[in-house]
């Protein structure tokens, strides 16, 4: 019989909760996919995954929030149930709402290092309300942006008609998304440090 | 589409030689978009998809959130608003796009339906080494075990609005309620989850399941590399 020694290399302190929160928001961004909301302006159902995007970047910083929405899609393309619709595959990668998805963990580091000023985490309260506005603002400009790219490059659509199919139904609803994010983070009854 | 366990011949590969053929699969599609690519392709795809015991009206079926997009592709390009109404030179390329995505999804829905969680976990490992390896591992292991548990969360506080007559509020408050109480219980199952890691010396190097490469498994990985650089060649 043989025996293996090793020594345990331990993982920092800071790093576990980071990455517990990211894996976590992960999740939850997953679970999102499955919360459909009525349309303002269409019978197309939206889900509140781009909401958690813009929570991940706000909440974690530019680093932990990219590499949450990272998390996101590694998971889904190994087969967790978690890209729109409970789809899960390498293949969701490459297919017709691959823009929309590489553009999650961009749009989160984005969204966070605008919000933030930079790199560093602050304190949620020192957060201008302008300052998020602008970075999910800059947040949707991004994602819709790859995504309309995906759709073209993908499958093939005019830009325009990519612009029909892919984005204008959902921006008034992205709108309602911005102005429930601000009130997330604005709000007493979120308990996070 | 999820795992499911099973005895095919998909079941028995390495993960590692299953991403290959995938990415393989997908350089050939998007190279050879072309009638006679696509229909050597839809052999190679409903092959891989009898290797795995899969059916393809299953998996079809399974993949209706991104069908009406392909369906629409070439019915928005191909139309027009006076006659001949329809130009079928135009719909030609989106029709032919939107059948290399229907076989790359299929394929890696045969994937999915054969493969662990934790031989994933060990294949991302063994591709990304290192510390970044590691954490990506883990992370990528706990989205996988905790999206139940959240998306049960979420759905018991729509209940629970929907009981008290929440759902007759506006969107946007709709929306707030729903995130923060997913949020807060994300962040303190997070919280819980790091103290425990904490308190189990989660390590840089735990111990994974061997990975075991096969004959069979060289096989597929070359035959895929083969298809991946003659795409590419031809």
């Amino acid at each position: 019989m043989s025996t293996h020694t090793e020594n345990v290399d331990l993982v920092p302190s800071d790093v576990v909760v980071n990455l517990a929160r990211a894996a976590l928001l992960a999740a939850l961004v997953g679970a999102f996919a499955y919360v459909k909301f009525p349309n303002p302006v269409s019978p197309i159902e939206v889900t509140l995954q781009v909401l958690g995007v813009f929570l991940a970047g706000i909440l974690l910083g530019p680093l932990w929030g990219g590499a949450s929405l990272g998390l996101y899609l590694a998971a889904g393309a190994l087969g967790a149930p978690i890209f729109s619709g409970g789809a899960a595959g390498v293949g969701h990668l490459v297919g017709p709402s691959a823009g929309y998805l590489w553009s999650y963990p961009i749009a989160a580091a984005l969204v966070g290092f605008l919000a933030h000023g930079g790199v560093e985490t602050r304190s949620l309260e020192d957060l201008a309300v302008w300052r998020l506005v602008a970075a999910m603002v800059a947040g949707t400009t991004v994602i819709y942006a790859l995504g309309i790219a995906g759709l073209v490059v993908v499958v093939g659509y005019g830009l325009g008609k990519a612009f029909g199919v892919g984005a204008a139904a959902f921006l008034p609803a992205e709108a309602v998304k911005i102005a429930a994010a601000v009130g997330i983070v604005r709000s007493d009854a979120l308990r996070v440090e | 589409m999820r795992y499911e366990p099973g005895e095919s011949l998909l079941h028995a590969l390495d993960p590692r030689s299953k991403l290959a053929l995938q990415v393989a699969f997908a350089v050939a599609a998007f190279a050879h978009t072309t009638p006679r690519g696509l229909a050597a392709l839809t052999l190679l795809a409903l092959g891989v998809l009898a290797a795995a015991r899969l059916s393809p009206v299953a998996v079809v079926s399974d993949l209706r959130v991104v069908l009406p997009f392909l369906v629409l592709a070439p019915l928005v390009e191909g139309a027009r608003l006076g006659a001949p109404w329809f130009d079928v030179a135009a719909a030609r390329f989106p029709a032919l796009a939107a059948y290399r995505v229907l076989l790359v999804l299929l394929v890696s829905a045969a994937y999915v339906h054969t493969t662990r969680t934790r031989q994933s976990r060990a294949a991302v490992q063994w591709l990304v080494p290192g510390r970044v390896g590691q954490l990506l591992g883990m992370g990528v292991a706990l989205v996988f075990r905790f999206v139940p548990v959240l998306l049960d969360d979420v759905r018991r506080s729509r209940a629970a609005m929907r009981a008290r007559l929440g759902s007759e509020r506006p969107l946007r408050d709709r929306m707030r309620l729903v995130a923060t109480s997913g949020l807060n219980r994300a962040f303190a199952r997070a919280d819980a989850l790091a103290v425990a890691l904490q308190a189990r010396c989660f390590a840089y190097n735990p111990t994974l399941p061997p990975l075991s490469f096969d004959r069979r498994d060289w096989v597929v990985t070359l035959s895929a590399f083969a298809l991946a650089v003659g795409a590419l060649a031809v």
